[in-house]
C-alpha cells in the first residue's frame, strides 16, 4: 500500500488559483438588501434615548427590540447581548443595524441615527477577575522551605489580530420555511445552536451553510455567531435576502483577537534544581468573557511546557474591561504560556550559571512521567530524537558559541513545545459528542458528512484522502461538499487541533465499517459517535487528571540578525521539526508548518497591536504589521513518524502546534544577538532600542 | 454630484482645471485609499477627479548633459528600470510598496501627497529636484523645498499640475539611502535616511543630508552642510557628535501608531553617524 503521507495536489488549489471558489462575497442573490452595523462610540456608556430618523420604503432598522428570543449570543458565557439594549460596554460594540436597498440611502440614514448616551468610566485596569482558576500538583507548600533559591520573572505579551485574508461576512435569506444562512465560519453548528437560541425556533427552523472560507485562525470560531444571529433577526422580520459583510478595519476594530497576558513564574531551587513552579496567569478577556475562560485552562494546563516539574501551584484569572472581546486565536492560550516557559527556563538556566540546553533537558518529559494536571504522558515521547535531528541540521550548537560574543548582532534561540490535541478535558465527552456520517450512493460513490470546515488548512484534501485510501477507490469517488446543517450532523467544531485526530478517527472508523459491509450498487449509510477512552479521567473542578488524550510535539530554531543601528530584526533562517503522529499528507501539514510559523514568529517580534482608551490603534493592514514574502525566512521544516494508537493511521493534532513555538524561538534569538533578557512581545525594534540602551 | 474627467491631453486638462474644483488623479494610489468608501460604492471625492495617469506626453524619462527629466504620470516601475534614474531614487523606489503598486504609483502623487512620510521626497531634497508646475496660462520650475509647505499642504493652486520633476546631475563619490520601516516590504516610513556627498582628495566639497518622517516636511538643513563643506573626511568624522546635535534640534517626530519620538530620533542618529563614518578619502 502507498504510504498515506505521500502528498497529493490539494483539492482546492486550482479553484483558488483561478478564482472560481465562491466566498460569501461572491454569492448574490437578486434583490439581496445590504445591512450595516451601527457602533457604540464609547468604551463604556448607558444608552438612553434612541431618535431614529423616518425610514424611506424598503429601508429598516433592526435592533434588540426585534429579537424573538434571548437577546444573547449562544458562546459559553452569556454576556454578548445580539443588540446593545440599554448599555454599550466596547467601543464599536454592535447596537443596530440598517438594512436597505441602495448602500448610499443606508450610509445617510445611518447618520440620521441619533443615540443619546450617558457616558461612564470604562475599566482599562485588569482588576476585574471574572474567571478564576486554581490548582496544584504535588505539594508546593513543602517544596518552597526547602528551597535555597527562589526566581521569578513576569512576562507580557499583546493583542495578536488574526486576520484572516476575507473578512467576516454571512448572507441569508427565508425560503418560507427555514431561514437560511451562508457565510465565512469554522462551526456550523455554534451558529446553528446560537440561532436557534435568538429566534426561539425549532431545531428545523434554521440552516447554516459554509461558504467557502478565506482564512479563519480561530476567528471565525464564536464571533460569526453575532454576525448570524442579527442577520437572521433582520430576516425573520423583513423576510428578504440580506447580507452583512465586513469591512477590514470594521472587521479589526470590533472582532475576537488574542488575549493579551501577564504571566508571573517564579522556581523554587535547591543545588540548581527545579523543586517547584508557581504561576501566576492574567488574561485580558475584554468586554464579555465569552470563552476566555476556556481559553485560560489551555494556558494553564501548558504551565510547564514540555518539563515535568513535581510541585506546582498554578493559578489564572480573565479580566473583564471595557475593550473589544477577546476570543478563539489559533493555539488558544497556549502561545502566551509557552512564551512564559520557554523564556524563563533559559532565565533560571542563566541565573543558576548552567548550560540552558543541558539544564532543559533535565526536566524534558518522558514516557510515563505525570504532566501538569496529574495525568500521564501515555504514548512515546520522540523529542530527544527531534533533538538531535534539528540540532544537527541548524548546527545550533555552533552557532550558539559563536553568536555568544558580545560584538556578534546575531543570535539564535530554540524553543520546544507541544500542544494537547482536541478539547480541553472531557470536552470531546460531554459538550461535544461528536457525530459523523459516510453515505454510500447507489452510483457507489460515498460522501462524507461532517461539520468540518476546510478554512484552507486542507480538510477536504485529507478527508476525501483518509476515504479513499480506506476504501481503496479513487478520489473522485468521494464526495466532501461544504458543510449543510441539513444534511450533515454535529461532528463538533474546526477547532483545538481535532479535526484529522477526533472526526478524521471516527470517518476512518465508519470507512473500514463501510468496507466490511460494502455492497455495489446499494444506498448504504454509516454513522459513528464518539467514544472517548475509558482511561482518560478528569476532573474539571480541580484540573486534575488527563487533559488532553493525545500531545504533538515540536521544536523551533530561529535565527536572527538585529541591526546595531535601526534595532530591526532580520529572521535569517528557521528550522522546525514536528511529531504530528502520522501526516495524512505532507504537504498539507508543511503548508501548517509556514503558516503557522509566519503567524508565531509574528507574535513573537512584528505584530504590534494596541489600544487607547479602548480604541484599536492599527486598524488596517498598513499599520498592523504581519510579514510579507520579504521578510519570510529559508524554513526547514521536518516531520517524525510517532503513530498515536487512536488517530486515523495515527495521527495527532497539527493546526497548532506549528504556531506556538515561533515567539520563545524569535524571542531566545534575539535575547542572544542583543546580549539582554526579554520579558514582553513582541520584541519590536522600539523595544530593542531600550533593552540596548538601557546599561 | 462630481463629475469625472478623462482629458485627451494635457492641455484639455489644464483648460478644465481653470475655473473648475477639481482634485488630480494620478495613479490613485493615495486617493483611492484615502477617498475608500464602503465596498462597490464609489470613492467619496468632493471636487471633480481629473484622470491624467493616461496621459502619454506626461510619461517619459529623458536627460541631457545637466538634467534628468521625469514625466509626472511616469510610474515608479518604469523609474526603476531606466539608466537614467539617479541611483539614489531607485534605492528608494525599490522598497516603496510592493511591484503591483509601483506599477502606478507616480513621484508627482508622493509629492501631491506630500506625506512626512513620502519616501521620494527626501531625495528630491537632498538632489535639489525642482518641479515643473503648469496651469492654463503659467509655468514655473521650483525647488522641491518650496512645492511642500507641510503635511498633506503643496503650494500648488487648484487650477495647477505638476507636469514634471527635473533633477540636476551633480556627481557626488558616495550615496546612502536607509528607510526604516515596520517590515522589509510594504511599510510605511518610522524614519529614512538619505546621505550624498562628493569627495575630493581629503576633501568633502559637497554634503547633502536629508531625513524623512522625523518632521512635518524632510529635513534638510543648507546651513549645516555648509558649515561642514570644506573639512576633510577625518574632521567631519571627528566632529560627528556635534553634527548630530545640530540635526537634534531640527528633528522634530511624533509619537503614533507605527513608533515613537525616542526610536525615531535615535535610529535617525544612528544612521547619521553611520553614514559619516563609512565616508572615505578618495
Ligand atoms: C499599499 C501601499 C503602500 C504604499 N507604500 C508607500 C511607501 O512605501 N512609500 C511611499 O512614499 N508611499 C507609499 N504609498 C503611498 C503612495 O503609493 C505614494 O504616495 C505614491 O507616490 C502616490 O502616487 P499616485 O500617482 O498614486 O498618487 P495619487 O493617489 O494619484 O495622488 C496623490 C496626491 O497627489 C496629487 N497629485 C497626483 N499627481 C499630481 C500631479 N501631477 N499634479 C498635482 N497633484 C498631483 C493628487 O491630487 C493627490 O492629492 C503606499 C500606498 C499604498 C496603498
Amino acid at each position: 500500500m502507498n504510504d498515506i503521507s505521500r502528498s497529493i495536489p490539494k483539492l482546492d488549489s486550482v479553484p483558488k488559483a483561478f478564482g472560481n471558489e465562491r466566498y460569501v462575497n461572491d454569492i448574490r442573490y437578486e434583490n439581496a438588501l445590504y445591512a450595516k452595523t451601527l457602533r457604540s462610540p464609547h468604551a463604556k456608556a448607558r444608552i438612553l434615548r434612541r431618535r431614529y430618523p423616518e425610514l424611506p420604503a424598503g429601508y429598516h432598522i433592526i435592533d434588540h427590540t426585534h429579537v424573538p428570543g434571548e437577546n444573547v449570543v449562544n458562546i459559553i458565557a452569556d454576556d454578548q447581548p445580539v443588540f446593545a439594549a440599554d448599555r454599550v460596554t466596547y467601543y464599536q460594540e454592535p447596537i443596530l443595524l440598517v438594512i436597505g436597498p441602495d448602500k448610499r440611502v443606508v450610509l445617510k440614514l445611518m447618520k440620521d441615527i441619533h443615540i443619546e448616551y450617558d457616558i461612564e468610566v470604562p475599566q482599562f485596569e485588569w482588576t476585574d477577575s471574572v474567571v478564576h482558576y486554581h490548582f496544584t500538583k504535588g505539594n508546593l507548600a513543602k517544596v518552597k522551605e526547602q528551597a535555597d533559591k527562589v526566581i521569578r520573572r513576569e512576562y507580557h505579551s499583546g493583542y495578536q489580530e488574526q486576520l484572516y485574508i476575507e473578512p467576516q461576512g454571512m448572507i441569508g435569506y427565508h425560503d418560507g420555511k427555514q431561514v437560511i444562512l451562508e457565510g465565512s465560519l469554522q462551526c456550523p453548528y455554534y451558529v446553528k445552536n446560537a440561532l436557534i437560541r435568538t429566534l426561539n425556533c425549532a431545531d428545523d427552523y434554521v440552516r447554516v451553510r459554509q461558504a467557502t472560507v478565506g482564512g479563519a485562525f480561530g476567528g471565525k470560531e464564536e464571533f460569526p455567531s453575532l454576525i448570524a444571529c442579527q442577520l437572521a433577526v433582520a430576516i425573520e422580520v423583513i423576510r428578504k435576502p440580506i447580507r452583512l459583510i465586513y469591512e477590514r478595519e470594521e472587521d479589526v476594530e470590533s472582532t475576537t483577537k488574542r488575549h493579551p497576558s501577564h504571566i508571573t513564574m517564579t522556581a523554587y531551587v535547591k543545588d540548581n534544581e527545579i523543586l517547584g513552579i508557581q504561576s501566576e496567569v492574567g488574561l485580558d478577556g475584554g468586554a464579555n468573557i465569552g470563552l476566555s475562560g476556556v481559553v485560560l485552562s489551555r494556558a494553564l494546563i501548558a504551565t510547564t511546557g514540555v518539563y515535568t516539574i513535581d510541585h506546582l501551584d498554578v493559578t489564572g484569572d480573565v479580566y473583564r474591561t471595557n475593550t473589544v472581546p477577546n476570543g478563539a486565536f489559533r493555539g488558544f492560550g497556549a502561545p502566551q504560556m509557552l512564551f512564559a516557559v520557554e523564556m524563563f527556563m533559559h532565565h533560571v538556566a542563566a541565573e543558576l550559571k548552567v548550560d540552558a540546553l543541558a539544564f532543559r533537558q533535565r526536566y524534558l518529559a518522558k514516557q510515563g512521567d505525570h504532566t501538569s494536571t496529574g495525568g500521564t504522558f501515555r504514548d512515546p515521547i520522540i523529542m530527544p530524537e527531534m533533538l538531535s535531528r534539528v540540532l544537527d541540521e541548524s548546527d545550533y550548537l555552533n552557532k550558539r558559541e559563536r553568536y555568544a560574543s558580545p560584538d556578534s548582532h546575531r543570535g539564535i534561540g530554540m524553543s520546544w513545545v507541544l500542544h494537547g490535541c482536541g478539547f480541553t478535558g472531557s470536552g470531546e465527552a460531554t459538550h461535544i459528542k461528536a457525530r459523523v456520517k459516510l453515505h454510500k450512493r447507489t452510483t457507489d460513490e460515498v460522501e462524507i458528512l461532517i461539520a468540518a470546515v476546510d478554512m484552507g488548512q486542507g480538510v477536504k484534501t485529507t478527508m476525501t484522502k483518509l476515504v479513499a485510501t480506506i476504501l481503496d477507490v479513487p478520489m473522485s469517488q468521494v464526495i466532501y461538499d461544504n458543510p449543510d446543517t441539513n444534511f450533515v450532523p454535529d461532528s463538533g467544531p474546526t477547532v483545538a487541533s481535532r479535526t484529522m485526530m477526533i472526526v478524521g478517527g471516527l470517518v476512518a472508523r465508519a470507512a473500514r465499517r463501510l468496507r466490511d459491509e460494502w455492497n455495489a450498487g446499494e444506498d448504504q449509510w454509516i454513522e459513528e459517535r464518539y467514544v472517548q477512552p475509558d482511561y482518560i479521567k478528569w476532573d474539571e473542578t480541580t484540573f486534575h487528571g488527563d487533559a488532553y488524550p493525545a500531545y504533538s510535539w515540536g521544536i523551533n530554531i530561529v535565527e536572527v540578525e538585529v541591526d546595531p543601528a535601526t534595532y530591526e530584526v532580520t529572521v535569517l533562517e528557521t528550522w522546525n521539526i514536528y511529531d504530528v503522529g502520522k501526516a495524512i499528507d505532507e504537504q498539507v501539514i508543511l503548508g501548517q508548518a509556514d503558516g503557522g510559523q509566519l503567524q508565531g514568529l509574528g507574535l513573537g517580534y512584528l505584530e504590534v497591536m494596541n489600544h487607547k482608551q479602548g480604541v484599536i490603534q492599527q486598524r488596517n493592514v498598513t499599520d498592523y504589521i504581519i510579514s510579507t514574502s520579504v521578510d519570510t525566512p529559508p524554513m526547514h521544516n521536518y516531520l517524525m513518524d510517532n503513530p498515536y494508537p487512536l488517530g486515523p493511521y495515527g495521527a495527532k493534532g497539527a493546526g497548532e502546534l506549528t504556531l506556538v513555538g515561533g515567539a520563545p524561538a524569535v524571542a531566545l534569538a534575539i535575547e542572544q544577538a542583543i546580549g539582554k533578557e526579554i520579558h514582553e512581545i513582541p520584541v519590536t525594534p522600539e523595544r530593542i532600542m531600550e533593552l540596548m540602551n538601557d546599561e | 454630484m462630481v463629475k469625472h474627467i478623462i482629458p485627451n491631453s494635457l492641455k484639455e486638462a489644464l483648460d478644465y482645471m481653470d475655473g473648475h474644483y477639481t482634485t488630480i488623479v494620478a495613479g490613485g494610489t493615495d486617493l483611492m485609499v484615502q477617498r475608500r468608501n464602503w465596498a462597490e460604492l464609489p470613492p467619496t471625492f468632493t471636487s471633480d477627479p481629473v484622470y491624467v495617469f493616461h496621459l502619454s506626453e506626461l510619461n517619459y524619462v529623458n536627460e541631457d548633459d545637466k538634467n534628468v527629466y521625469i514625466g509626472a504620470v511616469t510610474p515608479m516601475s518604469v523609474l526603476l528600470d531606466h539608466p537614467a534614474t539617479p541611483q539614489l531614487l531607485k534605492d528608494a523606489i525599490a522598497i516603496i510598496a510592493a511591484p503591483g503598486l509601483r506599477n502606478m504609483a507616480t513621484i508627482a502623487g508622493n509629492i501631491g501627497n506630500a506625506s512626512p512620510a513620502g519616501d521620494s521626497l527626501p531625495i528630491l531634497y537632498a538632489l535639489d529636484a525642482l518641479v515643473r508646475i503648469q496651469s492654463k496660462s503659467q509655468n514655473s520650475l521650483l525647488p522641491i523645498a518650496q512645492v511642500i509647505q507641510g503635511p498633506r499642504k503643496t503650494i500648488l493652486d487648484n487650477n495647477e499640475l505638476i507636469t514634471e520633476i527635473v533633477i540636476p546631475k551633480d556627481p557626488f563619490t558616495f550615496q546612502m539611502f536607509r528607510k526604516v520601516g515596520g517590515r522589509k516590504a510594504d511599510a510605511i516610513s518610522k524614519v529614512s535616511f538619505t546621505g550624498s556627498v562628493r569627495i575630493e582628495g581629503k576633501h568633502v566639497t559637497d554634503l547633502r543630508i536629508a531625513f524623512g518622517a522625523v518632521a512635518p516636511t524632510v529635513v534638510r538643513v543648507r546651513d549645516i552642510e555648509m558649515e561642514y563643506e570644506g573639512k576633510t573626511v577625518k574632521q567631519l568624522q571627528q566632529q560627528v557628535k556635534s553634527l548630530q546635535e545640530a540635526y537634534a534640534t531640527y528633528i522634530r517626530p511624533i509619537d503614533d501608531q507605527r513608533s515613537n519620538k525616542e526610536y525615531r530620533m535615535n535610529v535617525a542618529m544612528n544612521l547619521l553617524e553611520q553614514f559619516i563614518s563609512s565616508l572615505k578619502e578618495e
